[in-house]
């Protein structure tokens, strides 16, 4: 006789399933997991482009405080991806032993890979101005292109852009245009008689100083993510995703700001003490730009604004990596394609030999890291949204229905963010998709 | 009766909401007249953030200050009061939600003792960090 034991009572959950689309991603989220499905498969790829990401965006910050901080209104700035050795060996506040909160075990100064590539570049050593005039070189112009998305869209959360209205800020950016321009009386007449474009312009360069104080917190995240799944730490998808939940909460509260140094003296253009945080004025408005919004990129697809086809609210675009189609938005010379190719001279073998292995092989490389940046970036806005989840609503495991309805409700609103057909959620569940 | 300060340095289970407070340098605007409602988180709910966030938050005070500000309401106001309205408007600028009366919920924390009176306002005890958004 074959003894049989009793099927353990299983426990009632406390609310009905959801009716969604996406029922099965809420209940994943709503079990602590992530958006992008966990495979063994799906972890390598997310960790390995993090780290090719993360070498291209050491320079991104550094050249964006450079610009924001020292290039300022310089009105041909021709020379402003020439970073300056200060900034190249600026202390990044996360990384080093002299970090108060150190994330990265690796060291503050660029890192050793970006470093050696902005020597030899694709080709070979020869002077800077010769690698920047062949295209050789790190691709600002991608940089570039966030900061305007978070320009354009403004008023995403957070009191940032507000402040860029307020006549303190026009107050003390007057300061600094007369101080940079001083004995100019050219650029001094321009700016009697169009302030406003002046001022525009220092508004454009103060988030030059907001996307440039985000990406130093994100690249020592995803060194540290890379170097913890070399050390085999990471089990599973949902580990990565908390590595950066603990990570926004942690470094939440970092100031942002807008200092410009103009003779030796620093002109603060957006104080410290102005309270801005690191999660309100850049992270949470860096991703609804970024990651949702951005615009139609030029050379992809025509749209016809008067037809409709472009959505009258801003808050309605949807041109960003989450919902993007790849293979268009790999056409040359645009900001998605510009950081493809940057991040291809930084990928770890294991994701060379995966790309190798499929659809074109080597053909098609960009295309097949463009896909796994966006799978990658599904794990990101999932991080995003249990940290708000963790922020403004309740734990996973609360006992009170009422609590976990409310959560429901909120992993449902996000989840109907890509209910448009341009979403990708669909598509990053297969595993054939590259 | 005591200030808000006093009452919570006497309770024993607000070290660190204490220590933030100084940290921000808000110590003299809540010993001053007020009144003020301060909804107060006890240590265990800074200790469940994530580590570093407090950290990070001491070593920035205009930051830190922000956060803090977010648990304080002008006025003395009652349990009996606060949950007459849907919202309240927080030193901060963000709004305050009310979601519930019974249990006491103040935003996303559990209200564990309401209606603490002192000198210059009430003190709600949360058991969980607010943050604005």
């Amino acid at each position: 006789m074959t003894a049989t034991t009793a099927p353990q009572p299983t426990k009632a959950p406390l609310i009905p399933p959801s009716t969604h689309r996406y029922a099965d991603v809420i209940h994943r989220l709503e079990a602590g997991g992530s958006m992008l499905p966990d495979t063994p498969e799906n972890l390598q790829q997310i960790i390995g482009i993090y780290k090719a990401y993360a070498v291209p965006m050491d320079f991104y910050w550094r050249d964006l405080l450079y610009i924001a901080e020292r290039v300022f209104l310089n009105p041909l700035p021709a020379f402003k991806y020439f970073i300056s050795q200060e900034y190249l060996d600026r202390p990044n506040s996360y990384a080093g032993e002299q970090s108060q909160l150190r994330i990265w075990r690796g060291t503050e100064k660029a890192h050793p890979e970006l470093l050696a590539f902005m020597e030899r570049g694709e080709t070979r050593r020869m002077p800077k101005l010769l690698h920047h005039l062949w295209h050789d070189r790190v691709n600002m112009e991608f940089a570039e292109a966030c900061m305007q998305a978070m320009f354009w869209h403004q008023g995403m959360g957070g009191r940032f852009n507000d402040y860029l209205a307020s006549d303190a800020y026009k107050a003390n950016a007057d300061r600094a245009i007369k101080a940079y321009f001083k004995g100019n009386p050219l650029m001094l007449g321009l700016y009697k008689l169009f302030p406003e474009m002046f001022l525009e312009q220092v508004r454009q360069l103060s988030y030059y100083a907001n996307l440039g104080l985000f990406w130093e917190v994100m690249a020592p995240v995803f060194f540290e993510m890379s170097d913890i799944y070399d050390e085999g730490g990471f089990k599973g998808v949902p580990d990565a995703m908390n590595f950066l939940v603990n990570g926004i909460f942690a470094v939440a509260g970092r100031p942002i700001y807008h200092h410009v140094f103009i003779g030796g003296e620093c002109f603060e253009i957006i104080p410290k003490s102005e309270g801005f945080t690191w999660l309100y004025e850049a992270a949470l408005p860096y991703v609804e730009a970024v990651f949702y919004r951005t615009s139609p990129f030029r050379g992809t697809k025509s749209y016809n604004a008067q037809a409709g086809q472009v959505p009258a609210d801003q808050a309605d675009f949807h041109y960003g990596i989450l919902y993007a189609d790849v293979y268009p938005v790999g056409s040359a010379g645009i900001p998605p394609t510009l950081l493809m190719q940057d991040m291809l001279h930084f990928l770890p073998p294991y994701l060379q030999q995966i790309y190798r292995q499929h659809r074109r092989g080597e053909e098609d490389q960009l295309i097949q890291l463009g896909i796994t940046f966006q799978r990658s970036m599904y794990n990101v806005t999932s991080a995003v949204i249990q940290a708000l989840r963790c922020a403004l609503l309740y734990p996973l495991d609360d006992t009170d229905p009422e609590h976990l309805l409310a959560n429901r409700r909120f992993f449902e609103a996000q989840m109907d963010r890509f209910l448009r057909p341009e979403a990708r959620l669909t598509d990053i569940h297969n595993q054939d998709y590259r | 009766m005591a200030t808000i300060l006093d009452t919570a340095a006497g309770a024993g289970c607000f070290n660190t909401l204490l220590a933030a407070v100084d940290a921000a340098g808000l110590r003299t605007a809540l010993e001053g007249e007020g009144p003020f409602t301060v909804l107060a988180p006890v240590d265990e709910a800074f200790a469940a953030l994530p580590p570093g966030t407090v950290q990070t938050l001491v070593d920035n005070p205009p930051q830190l200050a922000r956060i803090l500000k977010f648990h304080v309401i002008a006025g003395a106001l009652s349990r009996e009061v606060l949950t007459a309205r849907p919202q309240w408007d927080s030193l901060e600028g963000a709004p305050i939600p009310i979601r519930r009366s019974e249990p006491f919920e103040v935003k996303n924390a559990t209200v564990v003792q309401a209606d603490i009176h002192c000198d210059n306002g009430v003190v709600h005890v949360i058991n969980r960090v607010i943050l604005p958004g």
